[in-house]
């Protein structure tokens, strides 16, 4: 009987083993459950050329700025000297981080919160030795911000927007002339899919914070 | 779960055998006693600094962020209140040091597995990493093995009961190799798992992500990785390398020359990601692994070693000898039944001690005299510049280097020098950010500038760049019609100046 709750262990194991190597291999329902993440090794599977960091600002009835994340009684930082948003590379936990903050703190009403990427290129990154023996030119980095997310005071999602690099993407795509005539040309009248409703209208900023 | 004790003894040295075969074969658990000892050491190297903020981390109470909520259509985690979180994570680090020791050995690694998993899965964002999940897979692998046989409180609690009641309990038996076969094949498909991934993407060939991850600041501190950043031919090898041991390591590392230089290899590569990477834990979760590959024989061979080393008159040799008898004089007086009765005892008062100490830490600080805290303000004008419409990307930032030298390998420069002679051919070449346009730059060829003067040109080559590529080159014959001198390579991109480096042209020998 051992024996052969032993071999049944066996055969469950290994077939989930290969199970995930070869549903990765092939791009088959690779996340299709939380599940598949103790089975597909997909370490190193891309890096960005920018360094990314998430802001969570919180803006109170009176108009005021608050910094939400990190929190005011400390931070946990799991891998280096971030805090721990900044791991959060979806933003689908910013709304219970800044959440958490909003219950625990002394303030005044919120009416939103925002989550803003804070972007830079990774090359500003060196050390500022490596820099000067590498780069004749000064190192002064430039940081780029993108409003992501807005939420209410609970954290609840109301408007998501593209990532940043998304965003960038679409605004070099849209630097062709004729490519934005045939999507003009293809574009309906009326919005008849209930699920294009509140789709971002474009780069050019309508859906803007006013 | 493989007490099937066996007075057969494999032959260690073959992975398949006449008797038990590569599963059932009957073998001392040496390695997977290593692995135990080993590997929840490390996860405490993870586990006590959460424990303060588990409060934060794992509980409604505060910021958890489960795995599940990624997935809309998923099956939700629980997440339990605070006290419980703080409850389950004191449990968790008591059953790391008694899965190391030993004490207990099937159940704490049960509970090791089970809490660490669950934990890991309601912080997705702080502690569910690769190789948690790894670790996650070799606690498994150890609550099915009888690891707690040899070198644990467990092992020796029972050799005492044994002489007390009259029976040499010194040889301890043999079990089915089956738990350390799945942990070893286990390590083989993370590796192959990890090579496909690499062969998925093509930017790792050419070195331009290696790159990017050793000057990310997202991991830890990686001095020697940034300097490395700059040698991307390098890179280049070590990646074609690093692949090549991937995709072989299932295959070879079982016995042999094979073995010895698939684990060899093995801890070179996570030492490199620890030095290069910034990795701390990864590697340490690995390495600690590895002992799992190392059977029977091995363990005799270091016996006879120490054995040898002793009767020379080792002073360290004789320790590791007695290690095991000062050890059991340690350990109390008690029957296994006592001591189980203990483990629970224990189990109530730890977890009972770290949650009231938790309660008097107040992570939140909402039991200060001044009261909860106050958030801290921003500038209005800092903020409404954030929140305005993003910009494009600069065209300084979409360069990350720009490099000239002598000869290609790899697409990359092999050779970078400021010196050249007449009748060599100078490579420039640029490696670009994504995301970026299709792009028209340039490299020209300009007296070198001096304070004061034009700045002239002597030759002007552009070429189009599209938007998947990330490297472009230049090539420039250094005939001698150019004076031997100094020169400016100037790279430009929409007419604009980006960077230039300089370089000495000396006559031909």
């Amino acid at each position: 009987m051992k024996r052969r709750l032993a071999i049944c262990t066996i055969v469950c194991y290994l077939g989930a083993l290969f199970y995930g190597v070869a549903s990765y291999a092939v791009g088959f329902k690779v996340n299709h459950s939380p599940a598949m993440y103790f089975f597909v090794w997909d370490m190193f599977s891309g890096w960005a050329a920018y360094e990314e960091r998430l802001k969570i600002i919180g803006e109170s009835e009176d108009g005021n700025f608050y910094q939400l994340s990190p929190p005011p009684w400390g931070d946990y930082q799991p891998f280096s000297d971030l805090s721990r948003h900044n791991y959060d590379s979806h933003s689908n936990h910013a709304g219970a981080v800044a959440a958490n903050t909003l219950r625990h703190t002394q303030h005044e009403p919120m009416r939103r919160v925002y989550v803003v990427q804070e972007v830079w290129s990774k090359k500003f990154n060196l050390p500022d030795e490596l820099w000067a023996d590498r780069y004749p030119e000064p190192k002064d980095p430039h940081i780029y911000y993108h409003l992501r997310q807005i939420r209410d005071s609970s954290g609840n999602l109301i408007q998501n927007r593209s990532t940043w690099y998304g965003h960038q993407n679409q605004m070099a795509l849209r630097d062709n002339p004729r490519l934005i005539q045939d999507i003009h040309k293809g574009k309906p009248m009326f919005q008849v899919n209930p699920l294009n409703r509140g789709r971002d209208a474009g780069a050019g900023g309508r859906n803007a914070v006013p | 779960m493989t007490d099937s004790p066996d007075a057969t003894v494999t032959n260690s040295d073959s992975p398949s055998t006449e008797k038990g075969g590569f599963f059932f074969g009957q073998e001392l658990p040496h390695g997977m006693a290593i692995v135990r000892i080993l590997l929840p050491l490390v996860l405490l190297l993870v586990i006590v600094p959460r424990w303060p903020h588990a409060r934060e981390l794992f509980s409604a109470d505060g910021a958890a962020a489960p795995l599940t909520r990624n997935y809309a259509n998923s099956w939700q985690l629980p997440v339990p209140s605070g006290t419980v979180a703080v409850g389950l994570t004191t449990l968790l680090a008591f059953t790391l040091v008694t899965s190391s020791i030993g004490w207990c050995t099937r159940i704490s690694l049960i509970a090791s597995t089970i809490l660490f998993t669950y934990l890991n899965l309601l912080d997705c964002i702080g502690s569910l990493t690769k190789y948690s999940v790894i670790a996650t897979h070799g606690l498994f692998c150890l609550s099915l093995s009888s690891c707690g046989a040899v070198w644990s409180v467990d092992s020796l609690l029972r050799r005492r009961d044994l002489a007390a009641g009259g029976t040499s309990g010194t040889t301890p038996s043999h079990f089915d190799a089956w738990p350390r076969r799945l942990l070893q094949i286990m390590i083989g498909m993370v590796y192959l798992g990890a090579a496909l991934t690499k062969m998925h993407t093509p930017a790792f060939f050419s070195s331009d992500q290696m790159r990017q991850w050793m000057i990310t600041n997202v991991n830890h501190s990686n001095p020697i990785g940034e300097y490395l950043s700059f040698y991307p031919a390098a890179l280049v090898v070590s990646a074609y390398v690093t692949v090549l041991w991937e995709v072989l390591f299932v295959f070879l590392a079982w016995r042999g020359w094979g073995r010895a230089i698939m684990l060899s290899l093995g801890v070179l590569f996570h030492f490199g990601t620890c030095a290069l990477l910034g990795l701390y834990i990864f590697p340490l979760v690995c390495c600690s692994l590895y002992f799992a590959f190392l059977d029977e024989q091995d363990f005799a061979r270091v016996g006879a070693f120490l054995q040898r080393l002793r009767e020379k008159g080792s002073r360290i040799a004789e320790g590791m000898i007695t290690l095991p008898d000062r050890l059991t004089g340690l350990i109390p007086d008690v029957r296994p039944r006592v001591a189980t009765t203990a483990f629970a005892l224990t189990i109530l008062v730890v977890v009972a001690g770290g949650i009231e100490t938790e309660y008097w830490l107040d992570p939140f600080g909402l039991r200060r005299a001044e009261g909860a805290y106050e958030l801290v303000e921003l500038d209005k004008h800092e903020v409404r510049s954030m929140l305005r419409d993003s910009e494009r990307i600069q065209e300084s930032d979409k360069y990350l280097s720009f490099d000239i030298g002598s000869g290609l390998f790899g697409d990359v420069i092999a050779h970078q020098r400021t010196q050249f002679r007449h009748g060599e051919v100078l490579i420039a070449q640029c490696t670009l950010n994504p995301p970026h346009e299709d792009m028209y730059i340039e490299c020209n060829l300009h007296e070198h500038r001096v304070e004061g003067a034009a700045d002239r040109i002597i030759d002007r080559v552009g070429q189009i760049v599209d938007r998947n590529t990330l490297r472009s080159s230049w090539e420039f014959f250094l005939f001698d019609a150019l004076p031997p001198g100094k020169y400016d390579l100037v790279f430009q991109s929409r007419g604009k100046e980006i960077t230039r480096r300089t370089f000495e042209l000396l006559p031909a020998e």
